[in-house]
């Protein structure tokens, strides 16, 4: 990888599962290689070995599971990005455009309705489809900004604008994200009342 | 493999030795122990040729010969003539309080002062389900002994997938008290797959719908290459055939307006209602008769088309966790290669029925129900005591609950998400609000409700010896930490200071460890035993242990990841182990084993990250500095 911010984080999540810094992962190769690791370092492996061995291969694995966890998931691994920049994210930041926090007021409004309407769980469906459609644009607009991101680091003021705008990207993936998550709850709610 | 050299004389390590561990599918109605034997997972008869084993134990009153108890078919037969102290179904109460289990019981449930356990009270005394659980893997135990001819190094036992913390530790609890050594706890569905795997060899995405005597478990599995992830887990642990049983006892008492039955009555109906079940299963209709007091006799007819109606609901209730596991597999029906059927309550028609529309798919029921999780369980075993070397089998499995922590206004915070690959460690920072505050309390629960009220309350930890500091300077950072078993542990560190903190437990549910100690000292199997010198026959097989692997790892890895005088300290210190070992000194090979954990640790850390980067790097590189 060409950042040298990122060549300074010799033991990353990224470098520890043997793939190269950056927000595209390739799934097989991830699985792959994830699948290689714990043939060898799981505690099924030391069921015979000293305490000392079995705590080692507990903790290794658990640091695999969350290097894994972190990297499959879109939202994670833009976090975790961001934080090898040295960047975190907070709830209180204000950098998110208004137009967008009202779309999400709006959907927010659309998804506590969904209980008194005729249908409910078609309803829910054709929600949670918009908000995947919208997840899925996000993921898209995250991985063009990192490509540039990671690219052209030569100009360090253009860099610092585009973190800016990762950063921004990467909390509104946080808000569908809630969203689609309480989506998904409202559904087991409503299937439990059936 | 490297061939382990034995390098020091008198060393007892005889490497290719064929180890015994078996299996134990520790049901709710049944259970049973297989072994491998030549390659071939095999369930262990008794020495009537039965396979099963009902998980009943009857406590009898003190004779001349001491207590005893039954267990299995004899303890089934006079369950009727004396319900109060033969125990079924004791699975349904393990890791539970009393609130849980209080219905649909006819035991006589005491708790203690001391103690959140509750017991049953029976002639031989008051017993806790870890108690009668260990009575049936002590049964399960001699059997396999038996048959196997030898002393076994170790067992796999199953759990429900869904089963909670409380309810795993509670099954590795009555293992202790059985003598068996657990080499690790799996989940039912997980060992059906492995049975059905290996047996089948086919890869892809597999549903296990496991409906047992008591516990629903459905699991969503990928199968690549020996690998056996699973995807999603879902459930319900109180939730299986007796509730089935419950149904059909609800409608007889209706039907024969019996209201508030004695103990014995209770007994009856409910095993009348079970052979009816069983029967429906099938025919179309059976006959259900009661013996009623004075002679009295009680008859009905049962259609099936009644039956289905009356468990219709219950059998519904199963496709909720079904939609949620899918949901959390992030996959479609269509993705789905097979739906294999576990369990006893799968043999009834209308559950294959329900499953196979739902899944759009005929469900697979090639393999016997009821042993299939006992075979997968074995398979398991014998490669965790390393008989097999040659095949790659690895099972990657999750937590099936939620972990989180109480924050202010009663609310859980998820520290830990279901259907998180374990192991899994998760550290959460926490802060003093008080000036010099040297003490903090944490509660830990398991559920997905937002409410704490909600979910299962786990156990309180109260830190304490945080150094004194403003208010908001101590940083304490606690990991929790869920192990290959599913259970879970935690430790606290104040960051600012570095200092230990120390943890103190209060479970909401379970056994303290010294209510199993206790039990150790009564128990039957111990009674002639010294607790002491058992204590250092641990202790000696634990330094035996150590030695053996650390020779095996010098052999394997000392010349390249070690410099010559970091060998000959290693080697010092598995000397100086030998010979501590010899004598009759538990705490000073305790003490020893620590010290060569010490020296040794900085080797095993390379070791781990060495087979990390071979792995990584794939077969072609063996020389890794």
């Amino acid at each position: 990888m060409s950042n040298n911010l990122i060549n300074s984080t010799a033991d990353n999540y990224f470098s520890m599962l043997g793939l190269a810094v950056s927000f595209d992962v390739d799934k097989t190769t991830l699985s792959h290689n994830y699948h290689e690791i714990q043939k060898t370092i799981h505690p099924d492996n030391f069921a015979n070995a000293t305490d000392l061995e079995r705590r080692l291969s507990v903790q290794k694995t658990a640091q695999i599971n969350d290097a894994l966890e972190t990297l499959k998931n879109p939202l994670r691994r833009s976090i975790y990005l961001l934080s090898l920049y040295g960047i975190e994210l907070n709830d209180n930041d204000t950098s998110i455009d208004p137009s967008f926090l009202m779309e999400q007021m709006e959907l927010r409004e659309n998804l506590s309705e969904v209980a008194s309407k005729e249908d409910p769980l078609g309803e829910l469906d054709d929600i949670l489809d918009d908000v995947n459609a919208r997840i899925k644009r996000a993921i898209n607009d995250l991985s063009d900004l990192f490509k540039k991101l990671l690219f052209d680091n030569e100009k360090d003021e253009s860099n610092e604008q585009l973190l800016k705008e990762v950063k921004a990207q990467t909390l509104k993936m946080q808000f569908l994200n809630r969203l689609q998550e309480e989506c998904l709850n409202k559904e087991e709610d409503l299937a439990d009342q059936l | 493999m490297a061939l382990l050299q034995i390098s020091e004389p008198g060393q007892t390590t005889a490497p290719h030795q064929h180890k015994l561990a078996v299996g134990i599918d520790l049901g709710t109605t049944n259970s049973l122990v297989a072994s491998l034997k030549s390659g071939l997972a095999e369930i262990i008869a008794d020495e009537n040729g039965q396979h099963l084993l009902p998980s009943v134990v009857q406590f009898q009153a003190k004779n001349d010969k001491g207590y005893q108890t039954e267990v299995g078919y004899y303890a089934q037969q006079n369950a009727a003539e004396d319900p109060m102290n033969t125990i079924v179904s004791v699975k349904r109460y393990m890791g539970r309080g009393l609130e849980d289990i209080k219905k649909h019981s006819i035991y006589n449930f005491v708790t203690e002062d001391d103690s959140v356990v509750p017991r049953i009270r029976t002639v031989a005394g008051d017993v806790s389900a870890v108690e009668v659980s260990a009575e049936i893997l002590k049964t399960l135990k001699q059997r396999a002994i038996e048959a196997l001819g030898g002393e076994l190094t170790g067992a796999v036992i199953t759990v429900p997938a869904y089963f909670d913390d409380a309810q795993r530790q509670a099954t590795k609890d009555a293992a202790k008290l059985a003598g068996l050594k657990v080499l690790r706890l799996i989940n039912e569905p997980t060992a059906a797959a492995v049975a059905y795997g290996l047996d089948t060899g086919s890869e892809g995405i597999h549903v296990i719908y496991d409906l047992g005597g008591g516990t629903f478990d459905i699991s969503i599995l990928k199968l690549t290459k020996g690998i056996f992830e699973v995807l999603s887990t879902a459930g319900d642990s109180a939730l299986g055939g007796d509730d089935l049983d419950h149904a059909i006892t609800d409608w007889i008492m209706a039907e024969a307006q019996i209201n508030e039955p004695e103990a014995a009555l209770l007994r009856r109906i409910l095993d009348a209602a079970r052979q009816a079940k069983e029967a429906l299963s099938q025919q179309d209709s059976t006959t259900i008769s009661i013996s009623l007091a004075k002679e009295k006799i009680w008859q009905a007819e049962l259609s099936r088309q009644q039956f289905e109606k009356l468990i219709k609901p219950l059998i519904r209730k199963t496709l909720l966790p079904c939609r949620r596991a899918l949901r959390d597999a992030g996959i479609e029906t269509d993705d789905i290669q097979d739906v294999v059927m576990v369990g006893g309550s799968t043999r009834i028609p209308l559950v294959r029925q329900m499953v196979g529309e739902f899944f759009s798919t005929e469900p697979l029921v090639d393999l016997d129900p009821d042993k299939v999780v006992a075979i997968g369980a074995a398979r398991q075993a014998d490669v965790l005591v390393g008989n097999k070397t040659d095949e790659d089998m690895l099972l990657l499995d999750v937590t099936p609950l939620s972990l989180g922590l109480e924050t202010m206004g009663g609310l859980a915070e998820k520290v830990i998400h279901r259907n998180t690959t374990i192991p899994v460690a998760r550290a959460q920072d926490f802060t003093t609000f008080k000036d010099g505050q040297t003490a903090m309390a944490i509660h830990v629960v398991q559920g997905e409700r937002e409410l704490i009220s909600d979910c299962r309350s786990l156990a309180r930890f109260e830190l304490r010896g945080i150094p004194p500091m403003v208010a908001g300077a101590a940083r304490i950072r606690v990991t929790f930490q869920i192990d290959a078993d599913g259970l879970l542990s935690v430790s606290a560190r104040e960051e600012a200071s570095g200092v230990e903190s120390s943890i103190q437990v209060k479970p909401s549910y379970g056994l303290s460890d010294v209510e199993i100690e206790t039990m150790l000292k009564d128990s039957f199997s111990y009674a002639q035993d010294d607790i002491d010198a058992r204590k250092l026959r641990e202790e000696q097989v634990e330094a035996s242990r150590v030695v053996e692997a650390l020779n095996a790892a010098l052999e394997e890895d000392g010349e390249k990841l070690l410099s010559t005088e970091e060998r000959t300290e290693i080697r010092q210190a598995i000397d100086e182990l030998v010979e501590i070992a010899k004598e009759n000194n538990q705490r000073a090979i305790k003490l020893k084993i620590e010290a060569v954990d010490k020296v040794t640790a900085e080797f095993a850390q390379r070791r781990m990250d060495a087979s990390i980067n071979k792995a990584l790097a794939g077969q072609s590189v063996d020389d890794i500095r």
